[in-house]
């Protein structure tokens, strides 16, 4: 899983470079642009043979408010979480914990307004992916998930 | 510009410095239907790894019962879909076309096909060219078409009943494989009683008119026996007499979901 780092990097670089342009402040209702961020990122692991799950999850952070989202995962398989917000959020992190709300190790990966956390599970069962606004302010995001 | 975007965007291994969740962010996990039930793909995918089962013996396409009840077709086309993955795992061409082509005929029945009716061309070009990756994705994407369609036409109870077929039609095929080929690493992926506790709470919220019909009735019995087989013995690997059990009573739910009702018949 860590020689994701560069296919991240590659993946994340036309983002980046995108948002050094000028870009309309979205509304808080657009969650389109969240879920495309998020997309984008989770198609730099497609290229290390991970699938993207067609569903995804979407809603709005507040500072202090993270939010919980319960997946189930098998032994045996790897998983990305990738998750995006919109301006005016700046800053985000993706966790993911045991289903008790202990925190497992993870890969992690942050950039502005983008993050991901990698996770293979030793044991199958219920684990939570928790999405945080770290800086900014109130915006609409989405997390989508890959596996292999 | 590269040196910069190098340092700021490198995974940060390991654990980070992060706090046991509380009871009350405990209370507030969301759950949805679309992320929180893993695909049958994804099952397989581990079974995979867990095990080398031949693919192509346990395809075996569930033919469409000639019902009325719109739940029964709602069930019966999410047991196609995890047929789909299967035909898929088995690199079978002609029988993911085939189920390509059930899943959108039952899906015409429930009045759902015109958004779709793309799909299943999708599907039938992905088989053609043996584009199996994609074919998993395709899938997903064309059972969560078929649930957006239901939804918006109001019937939502339908999505629900897609996502048990699916579900449950996948736990047929895997449980009835390892136990046939036992071996705890690959029992360990039957215990899912976190998924079987979150579908009975989605029966449990849909109409009496929906939740009273015979496949439903059947469908929520059968679940109600699985999370019993899999909710014991908690931290260790279901046993092969467990493992066959479930295997029964996962066939018997299909059979029902599959079979023309006596009142219809």
């Amino acid at each position: 899983m860590k020689n994701l780092a560069l296919i991240v990097l590659m993946g994340v670089c036309a983002s980046a470079f995108a948002q050094e342009a000028p870009t309309p402040a979205p509304t808080v209702s657009d969650s389109p642009l969240a879920r495309s961020h998020a997309l984008e990122l989770a198609g730099a692991f497609a290229n290390d043979g991970y699938k993207v799950r067609d569903g995804f999850w979407s809603g709005t952070l507040e500072l202090g408010k993270p939010l919980l989202l319960e997946v189930n995962l098998f032994a045996g398989n790897e998983y990305w979480f990738s998750g995006a917000a919109t301006n005016p959020a700046r800053k985000i992190a993706v966790k993911v914990f045991d289903a008790k709300g202990k925190p497992v190790e993870t890969e992690l990966y942050a950039e502005i307004a983008t993050a991901a956390a990698g996770f293979a599970p030793v044991m199958s069962g219920p684990y939570l992916v928790q999405i945080e606004l770290m800086d900014g302010e109130k915006a609409p995001f989405c997390l989508v998930y890959s596996y292999k | 510009m590269m040196l910069s975007l190098v340092a700021s965007v490198g995974l940060m291994g390991g654990l980070q410095a992060q706090s046991v969740l509380t009871k009350q962010q405990l209370a507030g996990i969301a759950r949805l239907d679309s992320l929180t039930i893993p695909t049958p793909g994804e099952f397989f995918v581990a079974m995979d790894k867990a095990g080398q089962p031949n693919w192509t013996q346990l395809f075996s396409s569930q033919s469409a019962a000639l019902t009325s009840s719109r739940e029964q077709m709602a069930l019966m086309l999410g047991v196609l879909v995890a047929d789909g993955y299967i035909a898929v795992e088995a690199q079978d061409s002609q029988g993911v076309k085939n189920t390509g082509k059930d899943i959108i005929n039952l899906a015409k029945k429930l009045n759902v096909s015109q958004s779709i009716l793309g799909r299943g061309n999708s599907i039938s070009d992905f088989a053609e060219n043996n584009d199996w990756a994609v074919l998993r994705e395709e899938l997903e994407a064309t059972q969560n078409e078929v649930k957006l369609a239901m939804a918006e036409q109001k019937d939502d109870s339908l999505v629900t009943l897609v996502t048990v077929g699916a579900w449950v039609r996948g736990m047929q095929v895997a449980s009835g494989y390892i136990a046939s080929n036992y071996s705890p690493e690959l029992a360990e992926l039957l215990r899912q009683p976190s998924i079987v506790q979150f579908l009975l709470g989605q029966l449990a919220k849909l109409p009496e008119k929906n939740r009273a019909t015979s496949q439903v009735v059947a469908v929520t019995g059968g679940l109600e026996a699985v999370l019993k087989i899999v909710s014991a013995d908690p931290g260790q690997p279901l046993s092969s007499e467990a493992v066959s059990t479930l295997s029964a009573a996962m066939a018997g739910v299909v059979k029902m979901i599959a079979e023309v009702p006596k009142e219809e018949s």
